[in-house]
């Protein structure tokens, strides 16, 4: 459901201070995941206070309803007929008097059970949403984004409707027995009728169903692509400009078009055949009901106010069947959703931390890595030159303890029996492609908080990217978009290094950090992070010959070994391979 | 950042609501013609049963019974029929209707005018392709027919039981002002309401998506828990939104259904005083009470329509403002004569008063190639879109033998020219539609040569269909390097005779850039190129090259001329090849 926010929506004043309404739990707690069910119970443990009153107002509200036949009944019988204006008025306000019972309590029933949903919807997609923030890089290697996106923005509100139902479901348990007893005590035949023919009755109506949900299905595959297409379009129109293409776009979108519109036109066969069934089966209840009724009443069994209510109570119980139709449906789709969410839930982050962390080494311990023999001095910045582009990604994944303990050390201990916490608060690694988070320019820079203003500025200038922020009209006060995606490539770039720089870590780690800006700006970021960094460790995994140059030590890493060391220009003269690597193979 | 594109308004978008209308007039009169009389046919059982009490009321027969029953059969056969087909129309209608609204929409956005699309961004865009239209099918599909059906059954329901006794009848209107009042102060509400809450699900559904792709920066920054706090902040909004919403039908749900109870009440009190005075049979009051029992769904259906047609409507909105944006090129019959491109005095500004290109002349001889250079923000980009057309320059001209850029049809402008930038973007398909944008009759040899031209031979090869193999969003993955040389491939096949080439191959690994580069030579021999560049070996290869710095063109000339000159691109040239 990525359909972006659109920005033009006013939202409505947020409630002030204290008064602010907050979520239903601030810590949802550890689910129990043995199985879809006992999650589900898991959640329902939580509420069972407003479960119950959920099902208190549910059976006062239908119950009132199912109540109005037989008071209209009694008001036509001893008023009307029997020509009774006391009686009429009575019965007429007890009508109005259950009518005001009804709303009273439809609402309530209302209330609770959307209560109900929300306390579960939301706690759910608490777990599944904060266990996800939790897993790291874990969780993109087993689901895709959509996936994940759709546990909670559709499971974990699918399983909500559970909990939802159990209101309305116990009122029509709870009202179709108040109407079989009112029915058995005025005829038996009429009651057995009742009780026995209403569920074959919606059981008929329901093989329609299963049909028009496969239908239904279909057809959202088929809407499903054409969103697809239509996003794919729009969001690839900036490149179609250039190149042309539109025609055949527009057929492509067009002819997908049509394919949902066949779709939907499957889909109304079923459809009507379900919205006419619904008219037929409840209306021959009706006709069938009606008909005894009015043999009874003409052979005096029962007066006319009874057949009047029992044609009402045939009418009235088409809403507890589809009732009790719909909780199964929404019970259905819950423990489907609950089992896509065990599926997020039972993703493991990559690193386990030891349960005994040792203690942390000093400020300014060397960080080494025995696999390739590589010595991070601290207080210098190094450079990292791999003649295989994936060694310096591999170098930077260990380096910061992404993956299984591989035996880095940060002076004597080794990284893997340190708090993870340590780990990042000290080491900072920025990958090659980092992503910038939505928010305000100033929290997605120092996302910690705890930078002034001008720390930000000064870190935006190091990444020469003041221009950037030039350009924008409320400056870091400006919403940055979903994964900064208003930003151009470079521009994104410079941003996630100022991002980089204020973790201020001890040991900060680069991957590429320029790859994607121009040389005019890829010399001036050079020089001035050297400046910022002085006194500090700092690695850059690079091949470009504009950083190399402001390097205090570079680092040439061939088949995951260090093969060779020293500045950028000794071993541009000394080292053929290191030559041919940063030159990018050129003979000029 | 962006400027949003334009949303229709008032009159504006009732206008373009009749005009929708009236295109499907046959349609929706036939559709509702046939609702009219299946919902006639179900009005037969009130008076039915008033008949029946009453014929009880006088001593009847079974026979008689038996007679009425079978005709309240027989108007049940006839609504189910009616039903089945007015349902089927209008469902068939909408669909139609619907297709064809976003089938219009699509067709514009493909027309946009090219620097409306630059500058409103893809976010607005692609929220109207997908949110939009996806928000105006439930309206379309079933709030806007629903609430047709429900008026035209709410209408003969109540002409129906004025039919049977008008004096008896009065009381149906009784919960009219309770409704009207409660309904007004709801709907002025809950648009509003139902589009945070919407906003606010579309906020979450984002902050998830980037949770999910940005894992591995999350754990890097140690940035869990405030990951996790971001996320309960989004799901605190939708919980407030929906709190809102909910306080909303709190008052709103009582006063309907307090208004559906109240003239049922009213019927039997009234009724029951008429037929004591004998002004009404009993029969007549029964039928009516049990039309007024009835009107309540109709009547609720009506009303809880409502508001998704409001919503819908905000959708429509957006998806019809399209129409608003002007064209920013009129094409003229002119014909170019001659390949050769240039550019005189030209200006351009994205935002009034800032202009980021102060007055650019610069000529290109066909068949050569330039490179441009300079620092992020001097306007190189800029001006390699205004030397492709997608910009009308504000002020000055870019022509192609002697024809204003923006005096062409696109059709045309892109057999002249064309652009590649760094944005990349693989199409939903299959890897042969995604070449064959560029020139649609391509034979699958072509392809295949335009592919080995920019070095593309050997992935595609190992693909595991080959051509067809479907790639883009959910296909298979393609590498940012993949994605360069297919957007490089489809140039090659677009063949026109100027290139602009923006960054094109910044996301190759430098050695695959200059292989690239060079295999490209051969297909581009002969064609101008414009490279915009940050890699010198380009501007060291190209015939010339062009300096810009703060919007202007700061030098011009070979690479020898310029490293002696010795003056910016002197310094950037020395600093970028070291001591060698």
């Amino acid at each position: 459901m990525d359909q972006g926010t659109p920005a033009t929506l006013a939202r409505p004043r947020r409630l002030p201070g204290p008064g602010r309404i907050r979520l239903p739990v601030g810590d949802p707690g550890v689910p129990d995941t043995r199985s879809p069910a006992r999650l589900l119970l898991w959640v329902g443990r939580h509420q069972i206070a407003t479960l119950l009153g959920g099902m208190l107002f549910g059976i006062l509200w239908m119950v009132a309803q199912a109540l109005m036949p037989f008071t209209i009944g009694r008001a036509i019988e001893e008023g009307i007929v029997g020509r009774d204006n006391r009686a009429l008025a009575g019965w007429a306000g007890l009508l109005l008097g259950l009518g005001m019972i009804q709303a009273a309590g439809g609402i309530m029933r209302h209330r609770f059970a959307v209560f109900n949903w929300l306390q579960a919807s939301f706690r759910l997609a608490q777990v599944v949403s904060h266990h996800s923030a939790r897993s790291g890089q874990a969780v993109r290697g087993r689901l895709s984004t959509g996936e994940v996106v759709a546990t909670v923005a559709n499971d974990a509100m699918r399983a909500g409707g559970a909990f939802d139902i159990t209101a309305r479901l116990s009122g029509a348990v709870v009202a179709y027995v108040v109407v079989a007893v009112i029915l058995l005590s005025s005829s038996a035949v009429l009651g057995l009728v009742v009780l026995l023919g209403v569920p074959v009755l919606v059981l008929l109506v329901g093989t329609v169903i299963k049909p028009l949900q496969e239908r239904q299905r279909e057809q959202r595959d088929e809407v499903g692509k054409l969103t697809a297409l239509g996003a794919d379009t729009a969001s690839g129109l900036r490149v179609l400009r250039g190149i042309g293409g539109e025609h055949a776009f527009f057929h492509r979108y067009h002819s997908q078009s049509q394919d949902v519109r066949e779709a939907g036109v499957r889909v109304a066969l079923p459809q009507s055949t379900l919205d006419a069934a619904q008219v037929f089966v409840p209306g021959l209840f009706v006709v069938f009901v009606t008909w005894l009724g009015a043999r009874f009443a003409v052979s005096g069994r029962i007066g006319v106010g009874e057949l009047v209510a029992f044609y009402g109570y045939a009418a009235f119980l088409v809403i507890p069947l589809r009732t009790a139709a719909e909780a199964v449906d929404k019970v259905t789709r819950a423990l489907v959703g609950a089992r896509r969410m065990l599926d997020v839930l039972a993703v493991e982050p990559h690193v386990v931390e030891s349960d005994a962390p040792a203690a942390k080494p000093p400020v300014g311990a060397t960080l080494r890595d025995p696999l390739s023999g590589l010595v991070v001095e601290s207080g210098l910045l190094t450079c990292l030159v791999s003649v295989q582009p994936e060694d310096a990604t591999d170098l930077a994944d260990r380096l910061g303890w992404f993956g299984d303990d591989e035996g880095v050390l940060l002076g004597d201990v080794r990284l893997a029996d340190l708090r993870l916490d340590t780990v990042r608060g000290r080491i900072v690694v920025s990958e090659a492609d980092p992503v910038l988070f939505s928010g305000t320019l100033r929290s997605e820079l120092d996302p910690w908080g705890r930078a002034s203003d001008v720390a930000v500025l000064e870190a935006l200038s190091v990444a020469n990217a003041e221009d950037v922020l030039e350009a924008l009209p409320a400056g870091l006060d400006t919403q940055v978009d979903e994964r900064g995606r208003s930003f151009s490539g470079g521009q994104r770039q410079r941003l996630v290094l100022a991002r980089a720089l204020l973790s201020d870590a001890e040991v900060l780690v680069l991957v590429e950090p320029t790859s994607a800006v121009d040389a005019h700006t890829e010399a001036r970021i050079a020089r001035r992070l050297h400046e910022a960094r002085s006194g500090r460790t700092t690695v850059i995994a690079t091949t470009s010959p504009l950083v190399l140059d402001h390097a205090d030590r570079v680092i040439l890493v061939r088949n995951g070994r260090v093969v060779a060391e020293g500045s950028h220009r000794e071993l541009l003269r000394d080292d053929a391979g290191y030559r041919d690597t940063v030159t990018r193979g050129e003979d000029l | 950042m962006s400027e949003l594109l334009p949303i229709a308004e008032g009159a504006e978008l009732r206008e373009q609501a009749r005009l929708l209308g009236s295109r499907h007039r046959r349609g929706l009169i036939g559709m509702l013609a046939l609702h009219a009389v299946a919902a006639a046919a179900g009005l037969a059982g009130p008076p039915l049963l008033g008949q029946l009490v009453e014929s009880v009321q006088r001593g009847t027969t079974q026979a008689h019974v038996n007679a009425v029953v079978a005709v309240l059969a027989a108007f049940l056969l006839a609504q189910t029929i009616l039903t089945f087909f007015a349902r089927r129309a209008s469902f068939v209608l909408a669909e139609k209707i619907f297709a064809e609204l976003r089938e219009d929409f699509m067709r514009r956005v493909l027309g946009l005018p090219l620097s409306t699309v630059e500058r409103a961004g893809t976010g607005d865009l692609v929220s109207r392709t997908t949110a939009d239209v996806d928000s105006l099918a439930r309206t379309i599909r079933f709030a806007v027919p629903e609430t047709l059906i429900a008026a035209v059954t709410t209408i003969l329901t109540v002409v129906a039981a004025f039919w049977v006794n008008p004096v008896a009848a009065l009381p149906c209107l009784a919960g009219v002002p309770v409704l009207v009042i409660g309904t007004r102060w709801y709907l002025r509400r809950a648009p509003k309401a139902y589009l945070w809450e919407r906003a606010a699900y579309a906020t979450l559904a984002g902050r998830v998506g980037e949770t999910v792709e940005g894992g591995r920066t999350i754990d890097a920054l140690g940035l869990r828990e405030r990951r996790v706090r971001r996320i309960d902040a989004d799901l605190e909004e939708a919980y407030r939104a929906e709190r809102r919403t909910l306080h909303l039908r709190t008052l709103w749900f009582p006063t309907a259904d307090f208004s559906y109870v109240l003239p049922v009440a009213a019927a039997l009190g009234w009724g029951g005083w008429l037929v004591s005075n004998g002004q009404a049979t009993i029969g007549e009051v029964t039928a009516i009470a049990l039309y007024v029992v009835q009107l309540a769904d109709p009547v609720d259906r009506l009303i809880s329509w409502l508001d998704e047609i409001q919503v819908g409507a905000t959708s429509f909105a957006r998806l019809v403002g399209i129409a608003r944006v002007p064209p920013d090129r009129s094409p003229t019959s002119d014909e170019p004569d001659g390949d050769d491109l240039s550019a005189r005095g030209v200006h351009y500004a994205y935002y009034a008063d800032r202009d980021v290109l102060h007055g650019i002349d610069l000529d290109l001889e066909p068949g050569e190639r330039v490179a441009v250079v300079g620092p992020s923000g001097a306007g190189k980009s800029t001006l390699g879109r205004l030397l492709a057309g997608i910009h009308p320059p504000r002020l000055g001209r870019v022509e192609v033998g002697g024809v204003r850029l923006v005096d062409l049809p696109l059709d045309t402008l892109r057999q002249e020219v064309a652009l590649v930038t760094q944005e990349q973007h693989v199409f939903v398909g299959t890897l042969a539609e995604n070449l064959r944008l560029a020139r649609p009759g391509a034979t699958d040899d072509q392809l295949d040569e335009a592919l080995s031209a920019v070095d593309a031979g050997e992935w595609v090869d190992v693909l595991p269909e080959g051509l067809e193999t479907v790639v883009g969003a959910g296909g298979h993955p393609l590498t940012p390097a993949q994605a360069q040389q297919l957007a490089l491939a489809r140039l090659v096949l677009a063949d026109p005779h100027t290139l602009v080439l923006d960054e094109a191959t910044s996301l190759l690994d430098p050695r695959a850039a200059r292989r690239l580069e060079r295999s490209l030579g051969s297909v581009l021999e002969g064609r101008t190129v414009v490279a915009i560049a940050h890699r010198l070996h380009t501007a060291h290869d190209a015939d010339r090259v062009a300096v810009v710095e703060e919007g202007l063109l700061q030098e011009v000339g070979t690479h020898d001329e310029l490293v002696a000159h010795g003056g910016s691109y002197a310094a950037l040239w020395d600093s970028w090849h070291g001591d060698r």
